[in-house]
């Protein structure tokens, strides 16, 4: 099943701590050789400064003791360079954990720089160093401590590229830390920035927005309110675009998104159109579901991909995700995507027919015949569903919806009325008021 | 080659002879002589060998016995100036006027045979002949009176025919004149004594000789020993060339900078000067590069030659003889050896260089300076080749034979790019590599392969001598009498073509894309576009499209870039079918085929119009524009994948829609089915559009096979590289679309059909039928449903009745109205409602609706026009020029400029198919286009080929 598996292509897009959790998953998975992801880590961590536990995946991936010289020698230098951004840094950070120093300050930035200045000496070096400690922490690993220095650092910096990258790190660390509501919040001002920030070119822009949208699976994902706002984001135009001209795989995110989403339907001929466009540079179970039941009206091939999706969901790092409950533990988002598959599938299949045959819809819903025959039940009497069971030949017999030729004008021409009201309000208004004036 | 002899007396044959010896001789351009001509040919070959072997002995008597197919040429041509010089002495105009004509018809021939733009002075001199007589006729009034009838008639009308046809060869009648040979002296005298006349002077005339094979080289080597030995063979050397080779014969010592300067900027003021002989002065700048002292000063007279070599044909229309072409490429390739052996020169256009800036020798270390533009040369040089096979008959071996010449170019082109990358010239060689990339971006693999192993094929082949390139590089580097400069062959002469031509074109298009301006980017944009489609990739070549807005912006682009753009659309369209996207295909294609001008939007043939003529300059300016043959789009494929296009899409709309006229998907593809209907008779099918037209009529009777059957027939599909999977796509759609034709059109008279005789009638799988229906159920195109357990579909009868379907016509056109006011209010007061962000997004889409609306406007007011009303206006708005005034006419109800006064609308009959790219609503790709452009960010792309972009 590693066929389907986007780790690949989506780590590029994203930090190096948070390749982590799609590692770890990986790993729980077993899609992948232990020792090929346990080097994996090895490779990532050679990067950042958590050397201790690299060293401790690489005694585990070897089996041995023994730890190689140079990860020795970068442990000392990470810790020699740990004390002396530490002693740059000191006065600021003593200054801001002193809770009644901090009261002092207000919302003026200009004015708190300047206090700093000349109330405690601390300039514009040591906000730097400040930045540079908190980037330190990061990469140590301490996300936490990073997190609160970056916010700080926010508070007082003036640099706007600056700015901008320590909201990343602050993403990032939030992201870690799984604080999933700080993390929105700090996605949306991310987001804010990055739209309206004026880059040096678009391909720059176009990167950031690719950016942030594989940082912000890890939340919208896990965040409640997410499935809303993965599809409000990635359904804005430009980050449409951003997805169809370089970050292809994210379509199955958006198509899953939409399947689980039962208020959002309405995007769904959108995603169909966008699917059907890019079918050439994308593709996985997921989307040709979609292509199948919405474009082929192929209800076989259909049952045939949601059975390949349960094993992508499974697989994804972000959709598979486990949910222990007492002591068996499930995949929300494969059963929920499960379900509205099978209510998309029921549903389009319903509306071409006229009778259906009540045990061929059980073999294709997977249940048996007095289960479906019981869900339909519940579907006709909460009147989603406009058809009437005929029990003697084990039949389901669909209403019919056509709408009355007279609906159906009165309708179109219902608003005529009013617009030419409005119309007529908007001219004979202003001259009015002209007249008043005069 | 031999063109010294150009000014000099009657040695056409002679010359021609040894011009093609050489060329043969080197073997290179031997290729493959077929048929005819090659053995002809050949035979000259031969003739030249023995020619050489006599040495300068007359070698008359040995050619009589075998006659070269061009010798023959020349007999019957002197056979019939002698005809023509007995009916002089009978005063009889009616022979004389027939004689004339034949000559004519003769020239033509001679001239094929001996495949030079020269004229033969022979024929010259019978015109010179025929002019003084005709002169002398008109001048004695009583012989005239005394004529007889048709002697008289022929006598006018040869007045006026020899007027005509003299102007054609001004200048050389008047150069005869100058330099009459002895012409009271037979033709047969004559002519041998040219032949002794140019045979003496091949060899003792060597200063002249610079560009020439090894052979000949030889040759002159034994010329010079001769020379300088004898002595005897000054007094035929002509004027000029005698005052320069006193200058510069004497001794290799005594010639110093300053003479050579001298000499050569008395050349060059000579330029253009009446007199002057164009191909007289290149031979003498030729002269002085290998005289020249310093590199730098052999670099400018090179340039010099290079510009007088352009010189050499005046015409806008003509092209420049071929083989000064190929010096002209030897001479570039010689600039770029010097500049490799002395990176010290520098080519720049600003500013003006020292004088003496030249006079550094070849120690000199700082940098020179010298005046010259590489890029503009190229340029020159590339359009010259153009021009040339746009002069060449495609269906002639010459064509063949000039495209071989193609490689060339490309080794001279890739030079100069490397030469100014290294330099760091980057915006130049962007310029350089959108030239190669002109060159290439039209071939399919098949073709860059072949040229490919050409360019190889050549260099195995004997060395040193590309097109003579090589050879003059010897000649210079090694022979001839004093190369003061020697300068190694350093630039390689040869090409290297990467094993794709896409690895080449990504190559030169990422660095235009880097340094390019922004002509040069959209015009390498369009080339990419294009040979993406050639490849197959459509979603790769649209995407490029779209992303890079070039639809936007067609019109404000010269019209060579709006060719291009065309056929990139037309290759994109090709490319979708292929690929079996029906609807983008159309979408590319219909407004090609809106205008009914086709060929002139591809530039490929002019088409005539039947409302108005062109002016002759029109006329001219289109036929410069013309693509070459083999740079031609299929016509017929073209129109082929257009009308089954649109038959694939309108034939299930028309049933759809019967007694709904109103939205025909393809205008054109429903005219041209209302004249096949008006026929009384129907025949077999001949061309495109008949075999379309029975395709079309079998489908809509819902005979699947019949229509397959038709399509399939057509001549065009073995063009395709991928013909079988294309047929298979075909027959899959043709099928899908007949059983959609059939439901909608039948649909009535049933009430419930089985899905089993659907499969059966249509030779579809269950499960295609099954979606195909199931597809039109969903989008309620056929109100019906299936009925699971007996697999039926289950028809619901709601056809309206007449009451209710014109109710929902007025629904529709009142909401039009309403909609309408709207828009008008909107346009009244939109201007001066600002602030409110809401409004401001209203005005925004009232302005692009507000296009469209003007845009209907203008094409119905030309609608007009071109209906014969008013002629005279359509005219103006077309013709060149009062073209701006037509343009003004359109830009002032356009309000927004969106046309663009003059530019294509001007010189180009209809901006039709730009306009309804640029302009709103008319495609769905300026739907999508025009929304995301307001968002002004290149990199947002549409992705919507389909109606109304994602909105």
């Amino acid at each position: 099943m590693a066929t389907y598996d986007l780790t690949s292509r989506i780590a590029p897009h994203l930090d190096r701590h948070l390749v982590f959790p799609l590692l770890e998953f990986l790993q729980e998975r077993q899609l992948y050789n232990d020792d090929e992801i346990l080097k994996a880590k090895i490779d990532l961590l050679s990067q950042t400064n958590m050397v201790d536990y690299a060293m401790d995946i690489h005694k585990s991936l070897y089996h041995t003791e023994d730890v190689p010289q140079d990860m020795v020698e970068r442990r000392v230098d990470v810790v020699a360079r740990l004390k002396s951004l530490e002693d740059s840094a000191a006065p600021l950070i003593s200054f801001l954990q002193n809770s009644a120093l901090v009261d002092e300050l207000r919302a003026d930035r200009q004015y708190n720089i300047q206090m700093l200045s000349e109330r405690f000496q601390i300039g514009a070096e040591q906000i730097e160093a400040l930045y540079q400690y908190a980037k330190f922490q990061f990469e140590c690993g301490n996300y936490s401590a990073a997190a609160d220095y970056l916010y700080q650092y926010r508070g007082l910096c003036l640099n706007s590229d600056r700015s901008l990258s320590a909201l990343w790190g602050k993403l990032a660390a939030e992201i870690l830390m799984q604080n999933w509501d700080v993390a929105l919040e700090e996605l949306n001002r991310l987001k804010e920035i990055i739209d309206s920030k004026n880059f040096a070119s678009p391909l720059n822009q176009l990167q950031n927005r690719i950016w942030l949208m594989h940082w912000s699976l890890f939340i919208f994902f896990n965040h409640e309110n997410g499935r809303n706002g993965i599809i409000d984001l990635f359904f804005q135009d430009r980050y449409l675009n951003a997805i169809q001209t370089n970050a292809h795989h994210l379509l199955r995110y958006v198509a899953t998104a939409v399947i689980i989403n039962k208020r959002r339907r309405n995007m769904l001929k959108e995603l169909i159109k966008v699917i059907q466009q890019e079918q050439q540079c994308y593709k996985d179970p997921i989307t040709e579901f979609i292509e199948c039941l919405y474009v082929n009206y192929d209800f076989e091939g259909a049952q045939q991909k949601l059975r390949e999706c349960e094993q992508v969901i499974l697989n994804d790092p972000f959709l598979g995700k486990h949910v222990e409950d007492s002591n068996f533990s499930t995949v929300p988002m494969r059963d929920e995507f499960l379900e509205n598959a099978r209510l998309f599938i029921f549903e389009t299949y319903c509306r071409i027919h006229q009778c259906i045959d009540i045990s061929m819809l059980a073999e294709k819903l997977n249940m048996n015949y007095d289960e479906a025959e019981m869900w339909i039940m519940n579907l006709v009497r909460s009147s989603k569903l406009e058809a009437k069971i005929d029990s003697a030949s084990g039949t389901l017999i669909m209403g019919t919806n056509r709408i009355n030729v007279h609906e159906q004008i009165i309708e179109s021409l219902k608003n005529l009325n009013m617009r030419t009201y409005m119309l007529a309000k908007n001219i004979v208004e202003p001259a009015q008021a002209a007249q008043a004036a005069r | 080659m031999a063109s010294r002899f150009w000014t000099q007396g009657d040695s056409d044959t002679e010359e021609e002879e040894e011009e093609e010896a050489s060329e043969y001789g080197d073997g290179s351009e031997a290729g493959a002589p077929a048929g005819e001509a090659a053995g002809a040919a050949a035979m000259s070959r031969y003739l030249k060998e023995s020619g050489n072997a006599s040495g300068s002995d007359e070698s008359d008597s040995q050619r009589r016995v075998v006659k070269s197919a061009r010798d023959k040429r020349f007999d019957e041509m002197r056979a019939t100036v002698e005809q023509m010089k007995n009916a002089m002495k009978i005063n009889d105009w009616v022979s004389l006027l027939e004689s004339f004509e034949k000559i004519n018809k003769q020239l033509e021939k001679v001239v094929r045979v001996t495949e030079s733009e020269k004229v033969p002075n022979l024929y010259i001199k019978a015109l010179v002949l025929l002019e003084d007589f005709l002169a002398e006729a008109l001048a004695n009034k009583d012989a005239k009176k005394k004529m007889s009838s048709s002697n008289a008639k022929a006598l006018n009308s040869m007045k006026q025919k020899l007027k005509k046809n003299n102007k054609q060869f001004e200048e050389l009648i008047i150069s005869y004149r100058e330099n009459p040979q002895s012409d009271d002296e037979g033709a047969e005298e004559e002519e041998e004594e040219d032949e002794d006349e140019s045979g003496s002077e091949v060899e003792e005339d060597p200063s002249n000789i610079a560009i020439s094979d090894m052979e000949r080289d030889d040759e002159d080597e034994d010329g010079d020993e001769q020379g300088e030995s004898g002595g005897a063979w000054e007094k035929q050397i002509r004027r000029k060339d005698k005052l320069m080779d006193k200058q510069f014969m004497k001794d290799p010592s005594e010639i110093t900078w300053d003479l050579v300067d001298k000499k050569m900027k008395e050349i060059v003021a000579a330029r253009g000067r009446k007199g002057t002989g164009r191909i007289e002065q290149v031979e003498q700048l030729t002269f002085l590069t290998r005289v020249a002292k310093t590199p730098a000063q052999k670099f400018v007279i090179l340039l010099c030659v290079i510009a007088a070599q352009f010189d050499v044909n005046p015409s806008l229309l003509g092209h420049m003889p071929i083989y000064v072409w190929k010096n002209c490429v030897s001479n570039l390739l010689l600039l770029l050896d010097i500049l490799a052996h002395y990176p010290n020169i520098v080519v720049d256009d600003s500013g003006e260089p020292d004088e003496h800036e030249t006079q550094k020798g070849a120690d000199y270390k700082g940098t020179i300076r010298v005046r010259g533009n590489l890029v503009a040369l190229l340029e020159r040089l590339d359009s010259e080749f153009f021009k040339s096979l746009q002069c060449t008959d495609p269906h002639t071996k010459e064509y063949g034979e000039r495209l071989r010449d193609e490689p060339l170019f490309l080794v001279v082109a890739q030079n100069i790019q490397d030469y100014l990358e290294r330099v760091g010239d980057f915006k130049a060689a962007s310029k350089v590599a959108l030239r190669r990339v002109e060159l290439i971006y039209y071939k399919p693999q098949e073709v860059y392969d072949a040229m490919r192993k050409l360019a190889e094929q050549r260099t195995d082949g004997a060395e040193g001598d590309m097109e003579g390139a090589a050879a003059s590089q010897a000649a210079d580097g090694s022979k001839g009498p004093a190369p003061f400069v020697v300068i190694p062959e350093l630039v390689p002469r040869r090409s290297t073509f990467p094993e794709s031509s896409r690895n080449l074109m990504d190559a030169l298009v990422s660095l235009i894309y880097k340094y390019g301006d922004e002509r040069t980017k959209a015009r390498a944009m369009l080339c990419d576009i294009y040979h993406h489609a050639i490849f197959d990739e459509f979603p790769v070549s649209r995407d490029l499209l779209l992303m890079s807005h070039l639809q936007d912006g067609v019109q404000l682009l010269d019209i060579h870039s709006q060719i291009l753009f065309n056929r990139a659309m037309a290759q994109l369209g090709l490319c979708a079918f292929r690929a079996g996207l029906i609807a983008e295909a159309l979408g590319c294609l219909s407004e090609l085929y809106s205008s009914g001008r086709v060929k002139e939007l591809l530039a490929q043939g002019v088409q005539q119009n039947r409302y108005h003529e062109k002016t002759p300059e029109q006329e001219k300016a289109e036929r410069r524009r013309q693509m070459p043959y083999h740079m031609h789009i299929n016509l017929e494929l073209l129109e082929a994948t257009h009308l089954i296009c649109a038959m694939l899409i309108e034939v299930p709309n028309m049933a759809a829609h019967t007694y709904d006229k109103r939205k025909p998907v393809s205008k054109t593809f429903r005219r041209l089915l209302e004249i096949s209907e008006r026929q009384t008779f129907i025949g077999p099918p001949e061309n495109v559009r008949d075999h379309v037209m029975a395709a079309t009529r079998a489908l809509s009777k819902g005979d699947y096979q019949k229509a397959f059957e038709v399509i399939k027939s057509l001549e065009i599909w073995k063009l395709l590289r991928n013909k079988e999977s294309v047929l298979e796509m075909l027959e899959s759609k043709i099928k899908e679309e007949t059983l959609r034709t059939y439901l909608l059109a039948y649909s009535s008279c049933y009430d419930s059909l089985s899905l089993h005789q659907l499969t059966t009638m249509f030779d579809l799988s269950e499960a295609q039928a099954h979606s195909i229906v199931s597809r039109m159920m969903i989008s309620e195109e056929l109100h019906a449903s299936w009925d699971q357990p007996t697999r039926c579909i289950v028809f619901h009868n709601v056809e309206n009745t007449r009451l209710q379907g014109l109710l929902f016509q007025m629904a529709d056109k009142l909401s039009i109205l309403v909609e309408s006011n709207e828009r008008a209010f909107e346009a009244r007061t939109g201007g001066t409602l600002d602030g409110l962000p809401t409004r401001r997004r209203g005005e925004n889409q009232d302005s692009s609706s507000l296009g469209r609306w003007q845009e209907n406007f203008i094409t119905s007011s030309q609608g007009r026009q071109s209906g014969g009303y008013g002629g005279r206006t359509g005219y103006g708005g077309r013709s060149g020029g009062s073209g701006q005034a037509g343009g003004g006419f359109a830009k002032d109800r356009s309000g927004q400029g969106q046309r663009g006064a003059g530019g294509y609308s001007g010189g180009y009959a209809s901006t039709r198919y730009q306009d309804a790219y640029g302009s709103s609503g008319r495609t769905p790709y300026q739907a999508g286009s025009s929304l995301r452009g307001s968002q002004g960010e290149s990199t947002a792309r549409m992705v919507s080929l389909s109606k109304g972009g994602r909105v």
